[in-house]
């Protein structure tokens, strides 16, 4: 019953005999052990659980595992490189985004889409393009200065 | 105290956030153990009703289960009944047992577990159970249900009534308003759901060889999770019990009580001998997390002819849900009640509040807690005084604060205000608004048929409790101090150990502030352990705004008894009389030559070798203390929103938010403006969108992030944010407490403001929360009134 | 919940009654209905597997033909309970003759319990319609085999 997939995570391939029904978020935390992507809801509300696959910042507590096959995945784990944060990372500390951090890989993972589509946004883009990641903690207010942080940086490069 | 030196007062970047960032926080549910089980748990799809059978042949059959309970394997282990840490007098403790015995109380009580070695085949399993019920009537309002007649959910408390309660003095209060204006207001502060981004969960793993049981949870009060379930509920030696809760992703106040689910799992694992691990799917959380507010009240205030308040009035019904959940009975009483007095001279006020069962789930603290309830009683009725006196509302609120020279001041509601001075707050938030201009475009905007509103609360709330006699006496079953360990390493480096628990707070980075800033050695050098009993001597955890105030505290005695070691280790050294010894900037020198001076991590060291220490000194360098204030801390402020309403479809927009807030002396300012953030959009939240909705059958219908509107990104405006400050007298850092006033003072500006828009159309109070409909409604209504 | 609407078929009132009476063809055409049966006269047992989001899940429950006036009108009543939560409730079906076929109307009400009910009304309505849109369609073909069958 179980199905071969070969998925490629933040650079590393990996197969894996699973579950039809196994979501990705579940893969990612379970069987590759890559606990930074959160589950917050179970209506694809929360966002908590956003990565980039193929390039799509997607919900993956929507996506089963068997359909990640062959696709190439970025998690908040992938994201700095060698030790470098990442600029939209270093936005959420400076500015201070983020309290106790259980939305923030999936509101940096959405950043990290929107920059790209938008590289520079104004304030009310950001809030519109954070319409699917909820935060409890920081009123969003440090989010928004965080992504504006990040877009800036990530112009001067 | 710590004037003077760099780190306290900085907003420095949190030492948290590296590994949040990069995803390597440690959740709960991130914590995995070899050969763990899996939990699901079979909850009522009732409100109320008899459990006839449970039949669990199928399930106990099904591929990969390893064991299925029920109420009645719980209760034949003698496992006990959740308890209440609360007590009011007279008040009736009905039962509570983590899993249904004979009658369900609420749609979401859990009736049975089935534990199997993977979530998948725990779900499968769990949809075997056969379950039959015979379906009783269900009530879900605090009203309805002590009507004669309404179902009772718990033979031993008849009528649904839990407990009444009272304050303040009744015939003072009566006398009072004769001959006074009196507004009069019925007012609906809703249910809200707390929606910590973190879903609820629970690792429980038990080693046979040893008897030890260690369970990793969602708290913000480890050791209080681990007195009430060893000593109440397991009945298991509290010194064979390790409670670890890592980071923890949010709380306001749904992660402080202890839940069935973790119960279950602890027992069970002391039954298998295998760790057994459940996390709430977020459904769950919507039927199970304690629910918070849910009050119907009628309240009055009387006003003498120059606008002053000369009486309060205030008769509420609490919805305490099916059972008491851990602190429920305090939250509608003395966190409330108790705050009735607001910031205002109020010289006689009597408040008489019921606490009611109903057939929803249980009630207790969110953020806040019983003080936003008071405050936006207080605040509404202060508006609906100055529009029935055409008063501007900034102006009634001022003269009738309490004034400057009249602190310490003792309300008639009990509590003692030791400091205060609410003018400034109020002037700066004026200013910053730019009121008059404010109220000229509001005009301005009428004319053109536009409806701007300026909303204001000014508010107080009393946090950081403490103190554990006064505690006591009003039922606690707990004190409520902080404790903190400080150990000094040989080499100078130091582990700070609190009582105090973030979930979400920023502790690693404030506590750490004050200690290098009270030794004088890089932040670098100063770590913070937290979230672990085994680690940390017994503390009371966060909630109530009390980190700092009652846990920074405690830190700091340690930390004065540390420096006086060290003072005497270096007077030996130094060839010197202790009392010519000070202690600067890490150093201890003879006053006046500070050119001779032994550093910190020179006494530290020499702590710890001992080959020259002072005659009778034991070695070693460190300190525990347990800090119990002499009072609550009083933060308070000004908040003003500014809110646009269209008429046509009743959709309101935040314009702009003003909080000036006076939380005495400020740690880390970065970390306050978050957390006020927050709390404002909170609080918004609960004035616009929130409200947990139950059908007439006790179907919870907002059980999902579709139904339950929380606040979203691009729904709320950027906040300008002030401070005063005024340092609280009761602790030595001077603090108060920042984490709940965003959300105390932010309802009822909100609403203040939807009303202030709306007052040429004739409407003058909606209950909460004011969704474009309700608005629609009313402005229709008004308009059929005016028009007869 | 309530819920009503009507349904044209081409068969005739007689031919359609007999089809909405016989348990056999009820289990085959009802979506997820994976077991009717008869435990009394007009009563039966039945198992429906019903998949949508957080409805998902098998219910076991209770149907009875109540009232029945062959061949006019009968009224159904239900009851059924699953991992999701519950389903309770009644309807009334009527058939009459129209432009040479039936016309199935139908009016009820049903209350659920449990995850069916928080997911919220909205999508219960939407669940509900697509399963009895997809129960007259299977109707449809069932009475349109039989015909093939018999000529
Ligand atoms: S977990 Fe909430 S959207 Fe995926
Ligand atoms: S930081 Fe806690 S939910 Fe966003």
């Amino acid at each position: 019953m179980n199905r071969a997939i070969s998925v490629t995570v933040n650079g590393k391939t990996h197969k894996h005999e699973v579950e039809p029904r196994l979501l990705l978020v579940h893969y990612l935390r379970d069987v590759l052990n890559l606990t930074g992507t959160h589950v917050g809801c179970d209506t694809s509300q929360c966002g908590a659980c956003t990565i980039i696959m193929n390039d799509m910042a997607v919900k993956c507590c929507t996506v089963l595992a068997v359909q990640a096959n062959g696709s190439k995945i970025l998690t908040i784990e992938g994201l700095a490189k060698d030790g470098q944060l990442h600029p939209i990372q270093e936005g959420f500390w400076e500015e201070h985004g983020l309290q106790c951090g259980f939305c923030t890989p999936g509101m940096i993972m959405q950043a990290l889409q929107m920059l790209q589509r938008n590289p520079k946004p104004t304030d009310a883009e950001i809030r519109r393009g954070l319409e699917g990641n909820l935060c409890r903690c920081t009123g969003y207010h440090n989010i928004v200065k965080a992504i504006q942080y990040a877009a800036k940086k990530m112009a001067r490069k | 105290m710590a004037t003077g030196t760099k780190l306290f007062g900085s907003s420095i970047k949190r030492r948290e956030d590296p590994r949040f960032i990069t995803g390597k926080g440690i959740y709960t549910d991130d914590v995995k153990l070899p050969g763990t089980t899996c939990a699901a748990f079979v909850r009522s799809p009732h409100a109320h009703a008899r459990i006839k059978s449970v039949n669990v042949v199928k399930t106990k059959a099904s591929p990969g289960v390893v064991a299925v309970f029920t109420g009645r394997d719980l209760a034949n282990a003698k496992v006990g009944g959740l308890p209440c840490g609360w007590l009011l007098p007279g008040i009736k403790l009905p039962p509570h047992p983590a899993l249904a015995v004979e009658t369900v109380r609420y749609v979401g009580d859990a009736v049975a577990v089935v534990i199997a070695e993977s979530a998948f085949a725990a779900k499968d399993a769990a949809e075997k159970v056969e379950i039959q019920y015979e379906v009783l009537p269900a009530v879900t309002d605090g009203l309805s249900a002590v009507q004669q007649g309404a179902p009772t959910l718990h033979s031993d408390a008849p009528g649904n009534i839990c407990f009444t309660w009272s304050i303040g003095d009744k015939e003072k209060t009566e006398s009072a308003f004769r001959g006074a204006t009196i507004v009069k207001q019925h007012l609906v502060n809703q249910r809200l759901i707390p929606n910590a981004m973190e879903p609820r969960a629970s690792l429980a793993s038990y080693e046979p060889a040893t008897g030890d049981l260690t369970l990793w949870v969602t708290s913000q009060n480890p050791h209080v999770h681990r007195l009430l379930m060893a000593a109440f509920v397991l009945g298991i030696p509290e010194h064979k019990m390790r409670v670890i809760a890592p980071d923890v992703g949010g709380g306001f106040g749904s992660k402080i009580f202890v839940y069935p689910e973790e119960v279950v799992v602890a027992w069970a694992s002391r039954q298998l001998g295998r760790p057994v691990k459940w996390t709430a799917e977020r459904r769950e959380s919507y039927m199970t997390d304690a629910h918070g507010r849910d009050h119907i009240t009628d309240a009055e205030m009387g006003f003498s002819k120059d606008g002053k308040i000369i009486g309060l009035r205030v008769k509420t019904h609490a919805n305490l849900g099916a059972y008491l959940s851990t602190f429920a009975p305090l939250i509608p009483t003395y966190l409330y009640g108790t705050l009735l007095s607001g910031l205002y001279a109020i010289p006689a006020i009597y408040c008489e509040v019921v606490g009611v069962f109903t057939n929803t789930t249980p009630v207790d603290a969110y953020r806040g807690a019983g003080r936003p309830e008071a405050t936006y009683l207080l605040e509404r009725l202060m508006d609906l005084g100055a529009r029935a006196r055409k008063t501007d509302p900034a102006e009634i609120r001022r003269k009738n604060f309490i004034p400057a020279d009249k602190f310490p001041y003792q309300t008639p509601v009990a509590l003692a205000y030791d400091s205060g001075n609410y003018g400034p707050a109020l002037d700066r938030a004026l200013s910053m608004a730019d009121y008059r201009k404010l109220r000229a475009e509001q005009e301005r905007l009428r004319r053109e048929g536009r409806y701007l509103g300026i909303g204001f609360s000014t508010y107080i709330e009393a946090c950081g409790p403490a103190p554990s006699q006064v505690a006591g006496a009003l039922g606690a079953q707990a004190g409520l101090w902080e404790s903190a360990h400080v150990r000094v390493h040989p080499t100078g480096k130091v582990t700070i150990y609190t009582g105090s628990h973030s979930h979400g707070q920023g502790h690693e980075t404030t506590f750490t502030q004050i200690g290098a800033d009270e030794l004088g050695i890089p932040w670098e050098d100063v770590e913070l352990v937290h979230g672990d009993t085994a680690a940390i001597p017994f503390g009371m955890g966060s909630y109530g705004s009390r980190s700092t105030a009652v846990g920074g505290s405690a830190i700091v005695m340690s930390l004065n008894k540390i420096k006086e070691k060290g003072r005497k280790i270096a007077a030996h050294l130094l060839e010197a009389a202790e009392g010519d010894v000070v202690f600067e900037d890490g150093k201890y020198f003879v006053r006046g030559a500070p050119s001779r001076a032994k550093t910190f991590q020179e006494v530290a060291l020499m702590a710890y070798l001992a080959h020259n220490m002072p005659p009778g000194l034991e070695p070693g360098l460190e300190a525990t203390s347990f800090f119990d204030p002499p009072n609550f801390t009083f933060p308070f402020g000004t908040h003003i929103a500014v809110a646009e309403v269209d008429p046509e479809t009743g959709q309101v927009k935040i314009v702009r938010y003003v909080a000036v807030d006076d939380v005495g002396r400020v740690v880390n300012p970065m970390i306050v403006d978050g957390m006020v953030h927050g709390g404002i959009a909170q609080g918004v939240a609960q004035a616009l969108w929130e409200s947990g909705v139950y059908d007439s059958s006790g179907q919870l219908l907002t059980g999902t992030m579709m139904d339950y509107a929380l606040p979203k990104a691009d729904q709320l405006p950027f906040f300008e944010t002030d401070r005063t400050e005024t340092p609280s007298p009761v602790n030595p850092l001077g603090v108060k407490g920042a984490g709940e006033t965003g959300t105390i003072a932010s309802t009822a500006a909100v609403a203040n403001a939807v009303m202030d828009a709306l007052a040429p159309l004739g409407v003058s109070h909606i209950d909460l929360p004011l969704t474009p409909d309700r608005i629609w409604r009313a402005i229709r209504d008004a308009k059929k009134g005016g028009r007869a | 919940m309530k819920i009503s609407g009507e349904h044209q078929l081409k068969a005739p009132v007689e031919k359609a009654w007999k089809a909405l009476t016989d348990p056999a063809i009820l289990q085959k055409i009802t979506p997820g209905c994976e077991r009717l049966q008869p435990v009394g006269p007009d009563e039966f047992e039945a198992t429906l597997k019903l998949g949508v989001a957080l409805v998902k899940g098998t219910y076991k429950g209770k149907l009875a033909l109540r009232e029945k006036t062959p061949p006019e009108s009968y009224r159904l009543v239900m009851e059924g309970s699953g991992a999701p939560g519950f389903v309770k409730g009644e309807a009334t079906l009527r058939l009459r003759e129209q432009e040479g076929g039936t016309l199935v109307s139908y009016e009820g009400d049903a209350q659920v319990g449990g995850a069916i009910a928080s997911v919220g009304q909205r999508l219960m309505e939407g669940v509900a319609r697509m399963v009895l849109s997809q129960f007259f369609r299977n109707l449809e073909k069932e009475l349109g085999r039989k015909k093939e069958g018999k000529s």
